[in-house]
């Protein structure tokens, strides 16, 4: 019967992709104090905001440096390769957020693995409820298990107090993520 | 694994449930693909088995022709289907909306196919009665098809990397042939590009679908106020963004407005000039927070007159229409694709 029903063609195989591998992440740095952090933003509503309320935590608690931020030219794809290129050339560690719908989730996965890949530690902050799709496209990247800070669910429609506090709530766990444990 | 080939009926049934097993399906059963009956589609197309027509390069996927085959055979279609199943995807992943993260969107949109020319009636296009819902093979397997490649051949399942919060009612299964017949107007895909009188298909990216019941006066007027307030809908404007709408009128709206000197852009630019809401009543949903400058007072809910799409389709048995709605604010491109005529059905006897 095994055999029979071997027969019956698997439509999810396709064509190969660009599969790329597992992403050798970046090394962390051990202390923030004085290097250069650059935001990636999304254009998720608020996602601006609250990438600038964490640079803010980490300038004033950790002694660094905003240096550069870039917004995507679209929410859904990951971020072109001049805009990491510039990102990699002005930072010494990224924050990429925030990833708070379906599409733009995964999105975000991708953009931290391709910055990682640049040899840039970097931090990808997603809301919970998108966890899934995080996981999935870590996974669909080759790097099953990277790391990102999950904040609450939702974030488009805090005030700007509220995602003060959600930043700052966020901060610890971003302050591990950048500076180690050293990355498998 | 009980069943013995003694019965060929217990092995189908078993077969089908290898496909669920495996997580191929919507949740359906589909008919399992085999070499024969994939060759059996892929004859009726000049086409390249290998060829890739689309790309999901963030989730390292690709799909072929050969592939959307497979899926056409699983969704139910017939082989003569499959030029058709062709044209919906190279329309449907033409669509600016499709070119994101489409699939993955939390407004889980659904397309909306729309059939013209001689190709509805040869393959069983219902463009009548009932045009939305069930029952007719060749409206329920076309979109089903393009479904199952998107979950098949991307990996875009629901509740993984699909986030739909709950996803358009008629999900992969929208698909009307326009009813051109009782149509005062040219056919939707002239507009499109295509000539009438030739097999095209255009695709839309739609997050619902709303009667309109007005069969209650002869004043066009009143008729155009009443579609113009389901356009005008708040919960469907995005803010700074607009939303849009289109509408799948019936024959005798479409007719009593044609009878009034309306052709499709009179309709089109009366909806624009009506379908507009004050910025009181925006800022009292609270959607006023996404502008960065409001706009004016009242606020067009339409983009533009020519992105409401206008469709005629349905039975010419009672005053009803539709009013759909453009998933995102890039709304219909306003391309239709021509369906090549099916190789097979070409060189079969008359």
């Amino acid at each position: 019967m095994t055999e029979l029903f071997d027969r019956i063609i698997d439509p999810t195989v396709g064509p190969a992709g660009d599969a790329r591998g597992r992403t050798a992440l970046a090394a962390r740095p051990g202390d923030l104090t004085g290097l250069r952090l650059g935001l990636l933003v999304n254009t998720k509503r608020n996602a601006a905001e609250f990438v600038e309320e964490v640079a803010g935590v980490l300038a004033a608690q950790h002694g660094m440096t905003p240096s550069i931020t870039r917004t995507k030219p679209s929410i859904v794809h990951p971020a072109p390769a001049e805009m990491v290129e510039e990102l990699r050339a002005a930072s010494d560690v990224v924050v990429v957020g925030v990833g708070d719908c379906g599409s733009c989730s995964a999105s975000a996965i991708a953009d931290g693995l391709q910055l990682e890949a640049a040899g840039v530690p970097t931090v990808v902050v997603v809301s919970d409820a998108f966890r899934v799709s995080a996981d999935a496209m870590a996974e669909l990247q080759g790097t099953p298990g990277y790391q990102y800070v999950a904040t609450p669910h939702p974030v488009a429609n805090l005030s700007r107090a509220g995602l003060r506090d959600r930043a700052a709530a966020a901060a610890p766990e971003i302050l591990a993520l950048l500076t180690g444990p050293a990355p498998r | 694994m009980t069943t013995t080939t003694a019965d060929p009926l217990a092995l189908a049934r078993q077969a089908i449930e290898h496909c669920h097993a495996q997580g191929w399906t919507d949740g359906l059963p589909v008919v399992p693909a085999t070499e024969d009956a994939v060759a059996e589609f892929l004859a009726t197309v000049d086409r390249d088995p290998d060829e890739v027509i689309g790309a999901q390069s963030h989730l390292d996927r690709r799909v072929t022709v050969a592939q959307a085959a497979v899926n056409a055979v699983m969704a139910g279609c017939l082989p003569e289907y499959f030029p058709l199943v062709l044209a919906a995807w190279t329309a449907l992943t033409g669509e600016p909306a499709a070119q994101g993260g489409a699939w993955q969107s939390t407004s889980g949109p659904s397309p909306l196919l729309v059939v013209n020319g001689p190709v509805r009636h040869r393959l069983g296009v219902n463009c009548a009665g009932g045009v939305l819902g069930p029952g007719f093979r060749a409206n329920a397997t076309v979109p089903r098809a393009l479904g199952l490649l998107v979950r098949n051949g991307f990996g875009i399942r629901p509740q993984q990397l699909e986030q739909a919060t709950q996803g358009v009612p008629g999900r992969w299964q929208l698909c009307i042939g326009e009813n051109e017949e009782l149509s005062p107007w040219e056919p939707f895909s002239v507009g499109g590009g295509v000539p009438a009188g030739t097999d095209a298909v255009s695709a839309m990216l739609i997050r619902d679908c709303e009667y309109v019941d007005n069969r209650h006066t002869e004043d066009v007027e009143a008729l155009l106020r009443d579609l113009a307030d389901t356009l005008a809908r708040t919960g469907a404007y995005l803010g700074i963004k607009h939303s849009t709408g289109g509408l799948v009128l019936g024959p005798e709206h479409a007719q009593q407005l044609a009878a009034a000197g309306y052709g499709r852009a009179d309709v089109q630019q009366w909806l624009f000039d009506a379908a507009v809401r004050s910025q009181a009543d925006l800022r009292a949903v609270g959607k006023e927070s996404h502008d960065a400058e409001p706009g004016p007072d009242p606020m067009h809910m339409m983009p533009s007159p020519a992105e409401i799409p206008v469709i005629v389709a349905g039975a010419a048995n009672a005053a009803i229409s539709m009013v759909f709605r453009p998933f995102g604010w890039s709304t219909w491109s306003g391309r239709s694709v021509p369906v090549p005529v099916s190789l097979t059905a070409q060189e079969a006897p008359a």
